[in-house]
Protein backbone atom coordinates (compact mmCIF):
# COMPACT_ATOMS: atom_id res chain seq x y z
CA UNK A 1 0.00 0.00 0.00
CA UNK A 2 1.41 3.35 -0.77
CA UNK A 3 2.46 5.21 2.07
CA UNK A 4 2.01 8.88 1.48
CA UNK A 5 4.27 11.74 2.95
CA UNK A 6 3.27 15.14 3.44
CA UNK A 7 6.37 17.47 3.75
CA UNK A 8 5.72 20.48 5.33
CA UNK A 9 5.66 24.30 4.96
CA UNK A 10 9.07 24.54 3.60
CA UNK A 11 11.49 27.44 3.84
CA UNK A 12 13.02 29.01 0.50
CA UNK A 13 14.58 26.75 -1.87
CA UNK A 14 16.95 28.74 -4.01
CA UNK A 15 15.45 32.06 -4.24
CA UNK A 16 12.69 32.61 -5.35
CA UNK A 17 11.18 29.48 -6.07
CA UNK A 18 9.52 28.30 -2.90
CA UNK A 19 8.02 24.58 -2.11
CA UNK A 20 4.47 24.64 -0.18
CA UNK A 21 3.73 21.53 -0.06
CA UNK A 22 4.63 18.34 -1.04
CA UNK A 23 3.18 14.83 -1.66
CA UNK A 24 5.40 11.61 -2.27
CA UNK A 25 3.67 8.23 -3.42
CA UNK A 26 5.20 5.01 -3.74
CA UNK A 27 4.49 3.35 -6.86
CA UNK A 28 4.26 -0.55 -6.67
CA UNK A 29 0.79 -1.29 -7.32
CA UNK A 30 -1.84 -0.45 -9.83
CA UNK A 31 -3.94 0.86 -6.61
CA UNK A 32 -0.65 3.44 -6.08
CA UNK A 33 -1.83 4.95 -9.10
CA UNK A 34 -5.02 5.49 -7.63
CA UNK A 35 -3.06 7.83 -4.68
CA UNK A 36 -0.56 9.54 -6.68
CA UNK A 37 -3.76 10.82 -9.02
CA UNK A 38 -5.45 12.06 -6.13
CA UNK A 39 -2.56 13.82 -4.57
CA UNK A 40 -1.78 15.17 -8.10
CA UNK A 41 -5.17 16.33 -8.65
CA UNK A 42 -5.51 18.01 -5.33
CA UNK A 43 -2.40 20.08 -5.78
CA UNK A 44 -3.05 21.41 -9.10
CA UNK A 45 -6.29 22.77 -7.72
CA UNK A 46 -4.58 24.21 -4.70
CA UNK A 47 -2.39 25.71 -7.10
CA UNK A 48 -5.42 27.19 -9.11
CA UNK A 49 -5.17 25.22 -12.50
CA UNK A 50 -8.60 24.92 -14.18
CA UNK A 51 -10.25 21.49 -13.99
CA UNK A 52 -8.87 20.98 -17.44
CA UNK A 53 -5.17 21.25 -16.56
CA UNK A 54 -5.81 19.88 -13.63
CA UNK A 55 -7.18 16.74 -15.72
CA UNK A 56 -4.08 16.93 -17.81
CA UNK A 57 -1.43 17.15 -14.92
CA UNK A 58 -3.37 14.36 -13.51
CA UNK A 59 -2.97 12.42 -16.54
CA UNK A 60 0.47 12.92 -16.62
CA UNK A 61 1.12 11.17 -13.14
CA UNK A 62 -0.76 8.51 -14.71
CA UNK A 63 1.38 7.82 -17.63
CA UNK A 64 4.69 8.04 -15.67
CA UNK A 65 3.22 5.62 -13.23
CA UNK A 66 2.11 3.57 -15.52
CA UNK A 67 5.94 3.04 -17.19
CA UNK A 68 7.18 2.58 -13.70
CA UNK A 69 4.94 -0.34 -12.84
CA UNK A 70 5.45 -1.84 -16.68
CA UNK A 71 9.25 -1.50 -16.80
CA UNK A 72 10.16 -0.46 -13.22
CA UNK A 73 7.95 -2.59 -10.96
CA UNK A 74 8.48 0.32 -8.48
CA UNK A 75 9.07 3.64 -7.91
CA UNK A 76 8.02 6.93 -6.65
CA UNK A 77 6.10 9.96 -7.59
CA UNK A 78 6.83 13.44 -5.61
CA UNK A 79 3.81 16.36 -6.74
CA UNK A 80 5.26 19.86 -5.00
CA UNK A 81 3.66 23.23 -5.72
CA UNK A 82 6.02 25.66 -7.11
CA UNK A 83 5.93 29.28 -6.53
CA UNK A 84 7.62 32.04 -8.63
CA UNK A 85 6.66 35.57 -8.26
CA UNK A 86 3.49 35.05 -8.66
CA UNK A 87 2.88 32.66 -10.49
CA UNK A 88 2.26 29.09 -9.27
CA UNK A 89 2.29 25.78 -10.75
CA UNK A 90 3.12 22.35 -9.54
CA UNK A 91 6.50 19.77 -10.34
CA UNK A 92 6.11 16.33 -10.36
CA UNK A 93 9.25 14.28 -9.91
CA UNK A 94 8.76 10.76 -11.08
CA UNK A 95 11.67 8.40 -10.11
CA UNK A 96 12.38 4.21 -10.43
CA UNK A 97 15.58 2.38 -9.84
CA UNK A 98 14.16 0.52 -12.85
CA UNK A 99 16.48 -1.08 -15.81
CA UNK A 100 16.86 3.13 -17.26
CA UNK A 101 17.23 4.15 -20.71
CA UNK A 102 19.72 2.97 -23.40
CA UNK A 103 18.89 6.15 -25.76
CA UNK A 104 16.69 8.46 -24.49
CA UNK A 105 15.58 10.59 -27.96
CA UNK A 106 14.77 6.84 -29.05
CA UNK A 107 11.82 6.37 -26.99
CA UNK A 108 11.15 10.34 -27.18
CA UNK A 109 9.51 9.25 -30.41
CA UNK A 110 6.06 8.95 -31.14
CA UNK A 111 4.84 5.13 -31.98
CA UNK A 112 8.14 3.81 -30.08
CA UNK A 113 7.09 1.07 -27.71
CA UNK A 114 3.55 -0.78 -28.06
CA UNK A 115 1.92 2.41 -28.38
CA UNK A 116 1.32 2.25 -31.82
CA UNK A 117 2.32 6.50 -32.38
CA UNK A 118 -0.74 7.22 -30.47
CA UNK A 119 1.12 9.99 -29.09
CA UNK A 120 0.79 9.01 -25.60
CA UNK A 121 3.56 7.41 -22.93
CA UNK A 122 6.70 9.34 -22.93
CA UNK A 123 6.38 11.58 -25.43
CA UNK A 124 2.67 12.61 -25.13
CA UNK A 125 2.95 12.94 -21.38
CA UNK A 126 5.92 15.92 -22.37
CA UNK A 127 3.16 17.79 -24.82
CA UNK A 128 1.10 17.76 -21.63
CA UNK A 129 3.66 19.72 -19.45
CA UNK A 130 5.56 22.97 -19.92
CA UNK A 131 8.83 21.73 -18.70
CA UNK A 132 10.12 18.17 -19.07
CA UNK A 133 13.08 16.27 -18.15
CA UNK A 134 14.60 12.97 -18.28
CA UNK A 135 17.87 11.45 -16.70
CA UNK A 136 18.54 8.02 -16.95
CA UNK A 137 21.45 5.56 -16.13
CA UNK A 138 21.15 1.98 -17.63
CA UNK A 139 21.37 -0.02 -14.29
CA UNK A 140 20.82 2.19 -12.12
CA UNK A 141 17.29 3.95 -13.18
CA UNK A 142 15.32 6.79 -14.32
CA UNK A 143 14.17 9.88 -12.94
CA UNK A 144 11.96 12.36 -14.94
CA UNK A 145 11.15 15.66 -13.82
CA UNK A 146 8.45 17.85 -15.11
CA UNK A 147 6.66 21.25 -14.59
CA UNK A 148 3.40 22.78 -15.73
CA UNK A 149 2.60 26.28 -14.60
CA UNK A 150 -0.64 28.00 -14.50
CA UNK A 151 -1.23 30.82 -16.50
CA UNK B 1 -13.66 -8.19 -32.94
CA UNK B 2 -16.03 -6.10 -35.59
CA UNK B 3 -15.82 -1.73 -34.57
CA UNK B 4 -19.67 -2.07 -33.62
CA UNK B 5 -18.75 -4.67 -30.91
CA UNK B 6 -16.65 -2.71 -30.04
CA UNK B 7 -18.47 0.11 -29.62
CA UNK B 8 -21.09 -1.93 -28.24
CA UNK B 9 -19.17 -3.26 -25.25
CA UNK B 10 -17.34 -0.13 -24.54
CA UNK B 11 -20.84 2.18 -24.15
CA UNK B 12 -21.76 -1.14 -21.21
CA UNK B 13 -18.60 -0.71 -19.69
CA UNK B 14 -18.35 3.20 -20.11
CA UNK B 15 -21.72 3.39 -18.74
CA UNK B 16 -20.86 1.51 -15.70
CA UNK B 17 -17.81 3.41 -14.74
CA UNK B 18 -20.22 6.79 -14.97
CA UNK B 19 -22.45 5.34 -12.32
CA UNK B 20 -19.61 4.62 -10.27
CA UNK B 21 -18.31 8.11 -10.92
CA UNK B 22 -21.84 9.30 -10.18
CA UNK B 23 -22.25 7.08 -6.84
CA UNK B 24 -18.94 7.56 -5.15
CA UNK B 25 -17.17 10.58 -7.10
CA UNK B 26 -13.79 9.24 -6.21
CA UNK B 27 -10.11 9.19 -7.99
CA UNK B 28 -10.68 5.39 -8.50
CA UNK B 29 -13.72 5.77 -10.69
CA UNK B 30 -12.20 8.48 -12.66
CA UNK B 31 -8.68 6.33 -13.24
CA UNK B 32 -11.96 4.49 -14.64
CA UNK B 33 -12.55 6.97 -17.08
CA UNK B 34 -9.11 8.05 -18.03
CA UNK B 35 -8.52 4.23 -18.69
CA UNK B 36 -11.53 3.84 -20.93
CA UNK B 37 -10.72 6.86 -23.34
CA UNK B 38 -7.30 5.48 -23.20
CA UNK B 39 -8.25 2.57 -24.63
CA UNK B 40 -10.85 4.03 -27.16
CA UNK B 41 -7.85 6.01 -28.37
CA UNK B 42 -5.94 2.58 -29.02
CA UNK B 43 -8.93 0.59 -30.35
CA UNK B 44 -9.64 3.35 -32.94
CA UNK B 45 -13.04 4.47 -31.09
CA UNK B 46 -13.68 8.00 -32.71
CA UNK B 47 -13.51 11.15 -31.06
CA UNK B 48 -17.80 11.75 -32.20
CA UNK B 49 -18.47 8.07 -30.79
CA UNK B 50 -17.05 8.31 -27.39
CA UNK B 51 -19.02 11.76 -27.26
CA UNK B 52 -22.25 9.66 -27.93
CA UNK B 53 -21.73 7.21 -25.78
CA UNK B 54 -21.20 9.62 -22.88
CA UNK B 55 -24.23 11.46 -23.93
CA UNK B 56 -26.28 8.03 -23.72
CA UNK B 57 -24.64 7.18 -20.91
CA UNK B 58 -25.32 10.32 -18.95
CA UNK B 59 -28.92 9.84 -20.46
CA UNK B 60 -29.13 6.91 -18.21
CA UNK B 61 -28.23 8.17 -15.37
CA UNK B 62 -30.70 10.77 -15.22
CA UNK B 63 -33.21 8.53 -16.13
CA UNK B 64 -34.46 8.11 -12.65
CA UNK B 65 -36.03 9.86 -9.85
CA UNK B 66 -33.67 12.79 -9.10
CA UNK B 67 -34.30 15.92 -6.96
CA UNK B 68 -32.79 19.56 -7.82
CA UNK B 69 -29.70 19.02 -6.01
CA UNK B 70 -28.67 15.61 -7.33
CA UNK B 71 -29.20 16.75 -10.52
CA UNK B 72 -26.91 19.19 -10.03
CA UNK B 73 -24.12 17.29 -8.71
CA UNK B 74 -24.60 14.79 -11.40
CA UNK B 75 -24.47 17.80 -13.95
CA UNK B 76 -20.74 18.70 -12.58
CA UNK B 77 -19.70 14.88 -11.94
CA UNK B 78 -20.59 13.96 -15.83
CA UNK B 79 -18.69 16.67 -16.84
CA UNK B 80 -15.42 15.84 -14.75
CA UNK B 81 -15.92 12.39 -15.86
CA UNK B 82 -15.89 13.35 -19.54
CA UNK B 83 -12.50 15.30 -19.55
CA UNK B 84 -11.45 12.83 -18.10
CA UNK B 85 -12.07 10.26 -20.43
CA UNK B 86 -11.19 13.03 -23.43
CA UNK B 87 -7.43 13.43 -21.95
CA UNK B 88 -5.89 10.77 -23.69
CA UNK B 89 -7.44 12.13 -26.80
CA UNK B 90 -6.04 15.29 -26.21
CA UNK B 91 -2.43 13.62 -26.00
CA UNK B 92 -3.27 12.45 -29.40
CA UNK B 93 -4.41 16.08 -30.42
CA UNK B 94 -1.15 17.28 -29.55
CA UNK B 95 0.90 14.93 -30.95
CA UNK B 96 -0.87 15.52 -34.59
CA UNK B 97 -0.60 19.02 -34.15
CA UNK B 98 3.19 18.32 -33.59
CA UNK B 99 3.56 16.04 -36.38
CA UNK B 100 1.86 19.45 -38.30
CA UNK B 101 4.17 21.58 -37.62
CA UNK B 102 7.31 18.74 -38.62
CA UNK B 103 5.61 17.80 -42.04
CA UNK B 104 5.31 21.74 -42.88
CA UNK B 105 9.29 22.54 -41.91
CA UNK B 106 9.79 19.13 -44.24
CA UNK B 107 7.93 20.72 -47.11
CA UNK B 108 10.25 24.31 -46.82
CA UNK B 109 12.87 22.13 -46.58
CA UNK B 110 12.19 20.10 -50.11
CA UNK B 111 10.77 23.23 -51.92
CA UNK B 112 14.03 25.09 -51.00
CA UNK B 113 16.09 22.35 -52.42
CA UNK B 114 13.47 21.78 -55.42
CA UNK B 115 14.50 25.93 -55.61
CA UNK B 116 18.24 25.44 -55.79
CA UNK B 117 17.91 22.52 -57.98
CA UNK B 118 15.81 23.88 -60.44
CA UNK B 119 18.82 26.75 -60.47
CA UNK B 120 21.83 24.61 -60.97
CA UNK B 121 19.88 23.14 -63.83
CA UNK B 122 19.03 26.22 -65.56
CA UNK B 123 21.59 28.49 -65.01
CA UNK B 124 24.76 26.58 -64.45
CA UNK B 125 24.14 23.45 -66.25
CA UNK B 126 22.67 25.86 -69.13
CA UNK B 127 25.83 27.60 -69.57
CA UNK B 128 28.16 24.61 -69.60
CA UNK B 129 26.17 23.29 -72.57
CA UNK B 130 26.20 26.46 -73.98
CA UNK B 131 29.79 27.11 -74.02
CA UNK B 132 29.93 23.11 -75.42
CA UNK B 133 27.81 24.73 -78.14
CA UNK B 134 30.94 26.53 -78.59
CA UNK B 135 33.87 24.47 -78.34
CA UNK B 136 32.33 22.65 -81.02
CA UNK B 137 31.20 25.54 -83.65
CA UNK B 138 35.36 26.26 -83.19
CA UNK B 139 36.30 22.09 -83.07
CA UNK B 140 34.28 22.39 -86.62
CA UNK B 141 36.28 24.67 -88.68
CA UNK B 142 39.15 22.53 -88.10
CA UNK B 143 37.70 19.92 -90.03
CA UNK B 144 36.72 18.84 -93.59
CA UNK B 145 33.42 19.25 -94.30
CA UNK B 146 32.86 15.62 -95.42
CA UNK B 147 33.85 15.10 -91.55
CA UNK B 148 31.08 17.31 -89.74
CA UNK B 149 28.34 15.19 -89.77
CA UNK B 150 29.18 13.35 -86.45
CA UNK B 151 30.21 16.58 -84.67
CA UNK B 152 26.10 17.95 -86.31
CA UNK B 153 24.66 14.75 -84.42
CA UNK B 154 26.67 15.56 -81.47
CA UNK B 155 25.21 19.36 -81.72
CA UNK B 156 21.54 17.73 -81.62
CA UNK B 157 21.58 15.29 -79.41
CA UNK B 158 23.45 18.25 -77.00
CA UNK B 159 19.74 20.49 -78.07
CA UNK B 160 18.17 17.78 -77.07
CA UNK B 161 19.62 17.67 -73.35
CA UNK B 162 19.55 21.63 -73.03
CA UNK B 163 15.47 21.19 -73.73
CA UNK B 164 15.48 18.41 -71.24
CA UNK B 165 17.32 20.13 -68.38
CA UNK B 166 14.82 23.07 -68.79
CA UNK B 167 11.67 21.31 -68.70
CA UNK B 168 13.31 19.72 -65.59
CA UNK B 169 13.85 22.99 -64.00
CA UNK B 170 10.90 24.36 -65.45
CA UNK B 171 8.82 21.35 -63.44
CA UNK B 172 10.60 22.19 -59.89
CA UNK B 173 10.44 25.51 -60.03
CA UNK B 174 9.51 27.92 -62.91
CA UNK B 175 12.65 30.48 -62.96
CA UNK B 176 10.20 33.05 -63.96
CA UNK B 177 9.14 33.07 -60.71
CA UNK B 178 12.98 34.61 -59.30
CA UNK B 179 13.79 36.18 -62.23
CA UNK B 180 10.76 38.75 -61.81
CA UNK B 181 8.32 37.61 -59.20
CA UNK B 182 4.75 36.05 -59.17
CA UNK B 183 3.01 39.63 -60.77
CA UNK B 184 5.01 39.70 -63.41
CA UNK B 185 4.98 36.10 -64.41
CA UNK B 186 1.39 35.56 -64.08
CA UNK B 187 1.50 38.49 -66.48
CA UNK B 188 3.55 36.43 -68.81
CA UNK B 189 1.52 33.51 -68.27
CA UNK B 190 -1.29 35.22 -69.32
CA UNK B 191 0.52 36.95 -72.89
CA UNK B 192 1.24 33.44 -73.52
CA UNK B 193 -1.99 31.93 -73.11
CA UNK B 194 -3.75 34.75 -74.95
CA UNK B 195 -0.82 34.56 -77.82
CA UNK B 196 -1.14 30.62 -78.52
CA UNK B 197 -4.84 30.30 -77.47
CA UNK B 198 -6.25 33.77 -78.37
CA UNK B 199 -7.61 34.26 -74.98
CA UNK B 200 -7.49 37.20 -73.49
CA UNK B 201 -6.81 37.28 -69.82
CA UNK B 202 -6.69 39.70 -67.19
CA UNK B 203 -4.34 39.25 -64.51
CA UNK B 204 -4.59 41.59 -61.26
CA UNK B 205 -2.38 41.38 -58.13
CA UNK B 206 -2.47 42.88 -55.27
CA UNK B 207 -0.07 41.67 -52.07
CA UNK B 208 1.41 43.10 -49.33
CA UNK B 209 4.92 42.33 -50.09
CA UNK B 210 6.97 38.89 -51.30
CA UNK B 211 4.38 35.10 -50.92
CA UNK B 212 6.87 32.29 -49.03
CA UNK B 213 8.40 30.56 -52.18
CA UNK B 214 6.23 27.33 -51.77
CA UNK B 215 3.05 29.58 -51.96
CA UNK B 216 4.08 31.38 -55.44
CA UNK B 217 4.99 28.17 -56.73
CA UNK B 218 1.58 26.78 -56.04
CA UNK B 219 -0.29 29.93 -57.11
CA UNK B 220 1.65 30.07 -60.16
CA UNK B 221 1.13 26.60 -60.85
CA UNK B 222 -2.84 26.58 -60.27
CA UNK B 223 -3.04 29.78 -62.58
CA UNK B 224 -0.72 27.83 -65.41
CA UNK B 225 -3.28 24.27 -65.15
CA UNK B 226 -6.74 26.25 -64.97
CA UNK B 227 -5.73 28.74 -67.52
CA UNK B 228 -4.99 26.21 -69.69
CA UNK B 229 -8.12 24.09 -69.03
CA UNK B 230 -10.50 27.07 -69.32
CA UNK B 231 -8.23 27.79 -72.82
CA UNK B 232 -8.81 24.02 -74.15
CA UNK B 233 -11.99 23.40 -72.55
CA UNK B 234 -14.32 26.48 -71.82
CA UNK B 235 -15.06 27.73 -74.57
CA UNK B 236 -14.90 31.03 -72.58
CA UNK B 237 -14.09 35.07 -74.58
CA UNK B 238 -12.23 35.54 -71.45
CA UNK B 239 -10.24 34.86 -68.24
CA UNK B 240 -9.48 36.93 -65.20
CA UNK B 241 -6.87 36.05 -62.79
CA UNK B 242 -6.71 37.51 -59.31
CA UNK B 243 -4.44 37.12 -56.32
CA UNK B 244 -5.50 39.25 -53.74
CA UNK B 245 -4.68 38.85 -49.77
CA UNK B 246 -7.17 38.95 -47.21
CA UNK B 247 -5.81 38.95 -43.77
CA UNK B 248 -3.36 36.29 -42.94
CA UNK B 249 -4.95 34.47 -46.27
CA UNK B 250 -3.84 34.29 -49.81
CA UNK B 251 -6.52 34.06 -52.36
CA UNK B 252 -6.02 33.43 -56.13
CA UNK B 253 -9.93 32.99 -58.11
CA UNK B 254 -9.36 32.07 -61.87
CA UNK B 255 -12.47 32.85 -63.36
CA UNK B 256 -13.88 32.42 -67.41
CA UNK B 257 -17.00 32.94 -68.90
CA UNK B 258 -17.41 29.91 -70.63
CA UNK B 259 -19.83 26.86 -70.60
CA UNK B 260 -19.34 26.34 -66.84
CA UNK B 261 -19.75 22.82 -66.07
CA UNK B 262 -22.49 20.26 -64.91
CA UNK B 263 -22.71 20.17 -61.29
CA UNK B 264 -24.32 16.70 -61.02
CA UNK B 265 -22.27 15.21 -64.07
CA UNK B 266 -19.30 16.26 -62.36
CA UNK B 267 -16.74 18.15 -63.10
CA UNK B 268 -14.51 15.57 -65.38
CA UNK B 269 -17.26 14.99 -67.83
CA UNK B 270 -17.42 18.36 -69.18
CA UNK B 271 -13.65 19.39 -69.00
CA UNK B 272 -11.22 16.65 -69.13
CA UNK B 273 -7.79 17.00 -67.71
CA UNK B 274 -8.87 20.19 -65.19
CA UNK B 275 -6.32 17.96 -62.77
CA UNK B 276 -8.43 19.21 -60.28
CA UNK B 277 -7.06 16.45 -57.58
CA UNK B 278 -4.00 17.96 -58.13
CA UNK B 279 -5.24 21.20 -57.58
CA UNK B 280 -6.74 19.86 -54.37
CA UNK B 281 -3.50 18.27 -53.39
CA UNK B 282 -1.11 21.14 -53.79
CA UNK B 283 -3.41 23.58 -51.76
CA UNK B 284 -4.13 21.01 -48.98
CA UNK B 285 -0.34 20.41 -48.14
CA UNK B 286 0.33 24.20 -47.72
CA UNK B 287 -3.04 24.08 -45.41
CA UNK B 288 -5.21 25.57 -47.74
CA UNK B 289 -9.00 24.82 -49.65
CA UNK B 290 -10.32 25.12 -53.19
CA UNK B 291 -13.38 26.12 -53.89
CA UNK B 292 -14.91 25.20 -57.43
CA UNK B 293 -18.36 27.18 -58.52
CA UNK B 294 -20.62 28.20 -61.45
CA UNK B 295 -19.99 31.82 -62.04
CA UNK B 296 -23.21 33.20 -61.96
CA UNK B 297 -24.79 32.08 -65.06
CA UNK B 298 -22.19 31.27 -67.40
CA UNK B 299 -18.97 30.32 -66.34
CA UNK B 300 -16.44 28.57 -63.79
CA UNK B 301 -15.02 30.05 -60.74
CA UNK B 302 -11.70 28.18 -59.14
CA UNK B 303 -10.85 29.90 -55.89
CA UNK B 304 -7.99 28.57 -53.49
CA UNK B 305 -7.26 30.30 -50.30
CA UNK B 306 -3.98 29.67 -48.37
CA UNK B 307 -2.98 30.44 -44.78
CA UNK B 308 0.05 32.72 -44.73
CA UNK B 309 0.65 31.54 -41.02
CA UNK B 310 0.78 27.91 -40.90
Amino acid sequence: MADIVYGLPETTVGWKKRIRREARVRIDSAADIVVARRQARALATEAGFSICDSTLITTAVSEMSRNILEYAQQGEVTISMLKNGTRSGVKIVVKDCGPGIADISQVMQDGYSSRKGLGIGLPGTKRLMDEFEIRSKVGSGTTVIMKKWNR
Amino acid sequence: MSNLAVAVSFSDRYQSALLDYLTAPEELALLGGYDLGRSALAEGLGLLELATIHSAAVAAALNRPLDDKDRARLWDAQNTFLIEALSPFEMGNRAFQDANTVLKRINDMLEGQAKRIAYALHSEAGQLLASLHIELAEAGRELPPEKTTHLTNIRETLLEIENRLRNLSHELRPPVLDDVGLAAALALLAEGVSSRWGLPVIVTVGLKGDLPAAIENTVYRIAQEALTNVAKHADASRADVRVRQIDRKVVCSIRDDGIGFDDSAGFRKQRPGIGLAEIRERVSALGGVVRLGLNGDRGTNLTIEIPLDT
